[in-house]
C-alpha cells in the first residue's frame, strides 16, 4: 500500500485525462453513442450504483474515524463522510427529477430541488465544523503538544 | 439516471477513482499527502454531481471545500505538523483497527439488507408515461451545447423562497464559527493584548 502512494498522483492524473477524454467526445457525438445498441444497456449506471458508490465512501470514512490516530485525518474522514451523504442526496434529487411524471400519477409530489438545497446547507455546516475543529486542534497542540487522540486523555479515568 | 454510452463508463472511471483516493486519504502516512489526496476526491465527487446535472453544488464544492478548507486544512497541518509520523516506527493508527473492521461489515450486511428488497423500487419506473418523460428529458439534453443548464436558476430561486429562514441561520452559523475559530486559535500573547 505504500508503494503505490507514490504512484497515486500519477493514477489520478491519468484518470482525469481519461474523464476528460471521454467527455470531450460524450459532448461532441450524443448521436454515435445511441447508436451502440442494447449491450451497453445492462451496465449503465441506475440510482443503485449511486448508493453504492456513497455508501462504500461512507463505509472508508467510518474506517477512518475509528482507526487512525492523527486527529487531523480523522476530520478529513468526516469530510468523506458528509461528501458521501452529499453524493446520496444528489442522486436521490436526480432520479426524483427524472422520473417527476410517474411518481405524480402514482400521488407522490415531491419537490426534487430539496436535494440540492440540502446539500448547499450540508457544505455550509461543513466548513463551519472544520473551522471550529482546526481551531481546536490548534488550541489543543498549544497545550500538550500533540495531535494523536491516544494521548489526549485529560478526560479519561 | 439518463447516463448513456460514455457517460456510463464515465460514472465508473470516477466512482473507481472517487474510492481509491479515499482509501488513500485513510491510509497515507504523511497528513499533508492525505489532504492532497482528499482535494482528488473531492474533485471526483464534484465531477459525479456534474453527471447528475447538479452543476451549481458542484461549482459550489470546488469553492468552498477545495478552495477553502482544504486550504484551512493545509495551513493547520503546517503549524501542527510535527514531522514525527513520517518515521516507520511511530504507529498510525489506534488499537481499534478490529472494531472499526467490525462496526463496517456490520454495516454493510445492513446495507446488503435494507437494499435488496428496495432494488426492485429504484429502478427507472416502466410503461407509457416513464418512456414519455424519458423522451422528453433526451431531447432536452440532447442539444446539451447549445442551451444552458437551468440548475443554477432553480437551486437559486428554491434557496431564497422556501429555503429563506434556513439560509440565514446559516450565514449567523458561519458568523458564529469563525469567531468561534479565532477565540479558540488565538495565542497566549494576543489574549494578554485583549485583556
Amino acid at each position: 500500500m505504500l508503494i503505490i502512494h507514490h504512484y497515486a498522483f500519477i493514477i489520478q492524473l491519468g484518470g482525469f485525462v481519461i474523464s476528460f477524454i471521454m467527455g470531450a467526445l460524450a459532448y461532441v457525438s450524443p448521436l454515435l453513442l445511441q447508436a451502440q445498441g442494447p449491450l451497453l444497456k445492462r451496465f449503465e449506471p441506475t440510482l443503485i450504483n449511486f448508493l453504492m458508490l456513497s455508501f462504500l465512501l461512507f463505509v472508508v470514512g467510518v474506517a477512518g474515524v475509528l482507526s487512525r490516530r492523527n486527529i487531523i485525518i480523522i476530520f478529513m474522514s468526516i469530510e468523506l463522510i458528509l461528501n458521501a451523504v452529499n453524493l446520496n442526496l444528489i442522486a436521490f434529487s436526480r432520479y426524483l427529477e427524472l422520473n417527476k411524471d410517474v411518481l405524480a400519477a402514482k400521488g407522490l409530489a415531491i419537490n426534487p430541488l430539496s436535494g440540492p438545497v440540502f446539500t448547499v446547507f450540508i457544505i455550509v455546516v461543513a466548513a463551519a465544523e472544520a473551522a471550529v475543529g482546526l481551531g481546536i486542534v490548534i488550541a489543543m497542540f498549544r497545550n500538550r503538544e500533540t495531535v494523536a487522540i491516544d494521548e489526549i486523555d485529560l478526560l479519561k479515568w | 439516471m439518463q447516463l448513456h454510452g460514455l457517460e456510463a463508463a464515465l460514472f465508473y472511471v470516477l466512482a473507481i477513482m472517487t474510492l481509491f483516493m479515499a482509501v488513500f486519504v485513510v491510509t497515507a502516512r504523511v497528513a499533508v499527502h492525505s489532504a492532497l489526496f482528499l482535494i482528488s476526491t473531492l474533485v471526483n465527487v464534484a465531477l459525479l454531481f456534474i453527471l447528475l446535472r447538479a452543476e451549481f453544488v458542484a461549482g459550489v464544492q470546488i469553492l468552498v471545500y477545495v478552495g477553502g478548507v482544504m486550504v484551512l486544512f493545509l495551513f493547520v497541518i503546517m503549524l501542527v505538523q510535527t514531522r514525527a509520523e513520517e518515521e516507520s516506527r511511530v504507529r498510525l493508527y489506534t488499537g481499534q483497527t478490529w472494531p472499526a473492521v467490525i462496526i463496517a461489515l456490520l454495516l454493510a450486511v445492513s446495507f446488503y439488507f435494507a437494499m435488496n428488497p428496495a432494488q426492485a423500487a429504484f429502478r427507472p419506473p416502466e410503461g407509457p408515461l416513464a418512456v414519455a418523460a424519458a423522451e422528453a428529458s433526451e431531447r432536452s439534453s440532447a442539444g446539451a451545447g447549445s442551451n444552458i443548464s437551468k440548475d443554477t436558476q432553480a437551486v437559486g430561486e428554491q434557496l431564497y423562497r422556501q429555503a429563506a429562514l434556513p439560509f440565514e441561520i446559516a450565514s449567523l452559523l458561519l458568523l458564529v464559527a469563525m469567531v468561534g475559530a479565532v477565540l479558540l486559535a488565538r495565542g497566549t500573547k494576543q489574549e494578554k493584548y485583549y485583556e
